[in-house]
């Protein structure tokens, strides 16, 4: 199978996917009731859409096509409101979060889904400990080319996206020590990391074909890289998110993101090289484990410097990007996140007031549907 | 008739015969007895389970019915007296539990599932009582039957969604419509008794006595039950993290049982009121272990040989269309009820299908715990027998087979065991 062409798209348009956790009220444990969920929103209100995920304690949610914040926030408020109407019809909760902080794996149900049951097969049990939530960003672009030279040019903001979003510090009932435990699942994946480095359609597609040929692949949803081409909506797609606790948090992320896109492609601060990788799996790790507190090496000046100082000088660079975009408010709320500390540190104080982990869970779960 | 001096003989005979032997048997020790009851129970529900996937509470009902009055009578009913506090306790630990299982509110954000509960109430109740009105049954006794036949047995349904492991949407309606339709079930007795006023000789004053009464009986249960929630919740932070915990339980839910029967209220209600305080109290610090731990478990088992025992096939020959009807009547009422409502309230069609099969076991003790409390019995002296035998018979065949049916609803209909 030959990669297909790359569908033109308008260049920094949105698309928001949220994979969420849906709770028992009871016990706050992971409850497969994602068929009763989507068939309670079959005729939902919304130009979004739900969608089942691999296993049945999860949905998948996505927006349309965005290209202002206030829009797109207000189109994830509707989500979340009538996907909140539509849990508590079923007596479920519905949560953010990149992991659930107890459940247990082998627990879980694989979705009834031909493309489910095939991953099931492939993967063995890692498809059951996929159960974990993320939150995906669909950036516009143009050409095939200009989309692979903007993702080579995004890993340098990786560790960025994965410290601001991280809400996994709690795996299988254990604080893990890591801000974000859910990208140690993924990256169980054979497939999963960073893309190869080609700057041109042309030659990924020479790549794509090898990889065909050996069998290992059949189309690019077979990739669990961190940023990934998605040629068919003519898209980079950001997976490295863990979902946050809010959609306010989720809308802000996505139009922080669009505004680096925006200063990379107009501004061109430097040109991505293969180079540049030698540190991405560093520094990635220490945004996974230390969140904000971690420290990055910048990959063209080799300077080591602290992930929560080098997110807001970033903020500082985009911000006028930001203003064009009508998305001051987005940045506004990543530069308070900064310093009132990420949803992974939300849930540890929660913790630590003594709760239980089903308190916690609990607590998330009343963030996330809030009044709607 | 056997006289004095020869029953004198048997019983002789009996106690002197080797315990291996019926005779032994029946002259035994009834602890002894029980014991080896018990034993037998747990190897003949395993062999069942692990054959046929039957559930185990059915291989223990069916041991106590073997060895009950209708066949080897190694028991006979009045021997179970003194077992009575025990199985009060197994059924009040269960109540206890299953009220900490339900959550009230979501009855009020869902509209269309409390209209289904109370549209399944209805339904089964006044299908089964028009059924037998029209097979020719009092419309009085019709009525109470009807009231009690329009309960699911919360015990039976909590045993088989405990042993399945199952979780989703019929599973948590299940649990919370047994609760539901069991005090609608408590509630119309008492209404029933006020009914029956006004035939009284002085219909004013009774009237107003049975008001009272069963205003009395449904707020004294229920502010018992708080009160017990309460308790639990100031309690427990003196025993938190220790194993005393089910312990503490355990005692809480004994002591509401006995000033339930006590003071003539209902245990059921105060029980099931007593779970949903203390959630609602203790929110995560509540840890409500399967039959409040493995000494609920133990009477548990005790519980359905007990059922088991009490089983009937007394007028089987005779009443067998006057069951059947009745047996027919609930699974019509249910199955219209939810299936009319499925959709608007958030379920689909195979669930509705699963649901309305998996609330077929019949309740006769839940019910009957509290109707003695009543003492409804004796309000109906001019019972009619046949409808009162034909209802013990529908009850004792859905008792039976009822968990058949739950775990077939929830393995097959709704995919929501573990095995699934």
């Amino acid at each position: 199978m030959s990669l297909q062409s790359f569908t033109p798209s308008q260049a920094l348009t949105l698309g928001v996917e949220l994979e969420l956790q849906l709770v028992s009220t009871h016990d706050f444990d992971l409850a497969p009731q994602a068929e009763d969920l989507l068939r309670v929103l079959k005729n939902h209100t919304g130009t979004w859409d739900v969608k089942p995920e691999i296993t049945r304690s999860m949905i998948e949610i996505g927006t349309s096509i965005q290209r202002q914040h206030a829009v797109l926030l207000a189109e994830l408020q509707d989500l979340r409101d009538q996907l909140s109407r539509g849990a508590r019809k079923l007596n479920i909760g519905i949560a953010g979060g990149g992991t659930h902080a107890y459940q247990q794996w082998s627990q879980q149900k694989i979705y009834p889904g031909e493309r489910f049951h095939y991953i099931s097969e492939l993967y063995g049990y890692l498809a059951k400990q996929f159960t974990v939530f993320g939150q995906h960003v669909h950036v516009g672009c143009e050409d095939g080319d200009r989309a692979l030279w903007l993702l080579h040019a995004l890993s340098r903001y990786v560790p960025h996206f994965i410290a601001l979003s991280a809400s996994s510090p709690f795996v299988q009932g254990v604080d893990t020590g890591f801000d974000s435990a859910r990208l140690n699942s993924v990256f169980a994946f054979p497939l999963s990391g960073r893309a190869p480095f080609c700057l041109g359609w042309d030659e990924f597609g020479r790549y794509f074909d090898k990889m065909t040929s050996t069998g290992v692949v059949n189309s690019m949803k077979d990739f669990y890289w961190d940023i990934r081409p998605k040629p068919e909506y003519g898209t980079i797609e950001l997976r490295v998110c863990d979902t946050p606790l809010t959609v306010e948090k989720a809308a802000a992320l996505a139009c922080y993101l669009q505004c680096i896109c925006r200063y990379l492609r107009e501004q061109k601060p430097f040109e991505p090289a293969e180079d540049d990788y030698l540190v991405y799996t560093f520094n990635r790790f220490q945004a996974c484990r230390f969140g904000l507190d971690g420290e990055i090496v910048d990959p063209k000046t080799k300077e080591r410097t602290r992930l929560r100082d080098d997110i807001l000088r970033t903020l500082a660079r985009v911000d006028e990007h930001a203003l064009d975009l009508q998305a001051l408010d987005a940045s506004n709320l990543i530069r308070e996140s900064l310093f009132a500390g990420n949803d992974a540190q939300w849930l540890r104080a929660q913790r630590s007031a003594g709760k239980p982990l089903s308190a916690v869970v609990e607590a998330a779960t009343q963030r996330w549907m809030g009044a709607g | 008739m056997p006289t004095q001096a020869n029953a004198a003989t048997a019983v002789a005979h009996a106690a002197s015969a080797p315990l291996w032997t019926l005779d032994g048997l029946r002259a035994a020790d009834p602890v002894l007895g029980l014991a080896l009851l018990m034993l037998v129970a747990l190897l003949l529900a395993e062999m069942l389970h692990r054959t046929w996937r039957i559930p185990r509470i059915c291989g223990h009902m069916l041991t106590g019915a073997i060895a009950g009055p209708v066949m080897l009578r190694l028991f006979e009913g009045l021997e179970l007296d003194p077992w009575k506090p025990l199985i009060d306790l197994a059924i009040g630990a269960m109540l206890f539990e299953l009220g900490t299982r339900i959550r009230p509110r979501w009855l009020l954000d869902n509209r269309w599932l409390a209209a289904s509960c109370l549209l399944q109430s209805a339904l089964c109740g006044a299908l089964v009582m028009g059924a037998l009105v029209w097979l020719g049954a009092p419309w009085l006794t019709a009525a109470v039957a009807g009231t009690v036949a329009l309960s699911t047995s919360p015990v039976i349904v909590l045993a088989v969604t405990h042993e399945s492991r199952s979780r989703g949407q019929v599973t948590e309606r299940l649990l919370l419509m047994a609760a539901v339709n069991a005090v609608i079930a408590v509630i119309g007795l008492k209404v029933l008794r006020i009914m029956l006023a006004s035939d009284a000789d002085s219909p004013t004053e009774e009237f107003t006595r049975a008001s009272i009464s069963a205003l009395r009986v449904i707020s004294g249960s229920f502010l018992l039950g708080v009160a017990c929630g309460f308790a639990l919740d100031r309690l427990s932070p003196l025993v938190r993290g220790t194993p005393a915990m089910p312990v503490l339980q355990i005692a809480l839910v004994i002591i509401a049982s006995m000033l339930a029967a006590q003071w003539t209220l209902s245990p059921l209600l105060a029980l099931l009121v007593a779970g949903m305080t203390a959630r609602a109290r203790m929110k995560h610090g509540l840890t409500v272990e399967p039959h409040l731990g493995s000494a609920g478990a133990v009477l548990n088992v005790l519980l359905f040989i007990c059922l088991g025992l009490l089983f009937s096939l007394e007028g089987i020959g005779r009443l067998w269309p006057w069951v059947l009807v009745i047996v027919l009547a609930r699974l019509l009422g249910t199955a219209l009820a939810v299936g009319v409502l499925a959709r608007r309230s958030g379920l689909g069609w195979h669930q509705a299908a699963g649901l309305s099969l998996a609330l077929q076991p019949m309740s006769s003790l839940a019910v009957l715990l509290a109707a003695d409390t009543f003492g409804w019995t004796t309000h109906l002296p001019g019972a009619h027998t046949p409808t009162i035998q034909a209802l013990l018979l529908a009850t004792t065949l859905m008792q039976v087979t009822g968990p058949i049916w739950t775990q077939l609803a929830l393995r097959h209909l709704a995919h929501e065991t573990n095995e699934g």
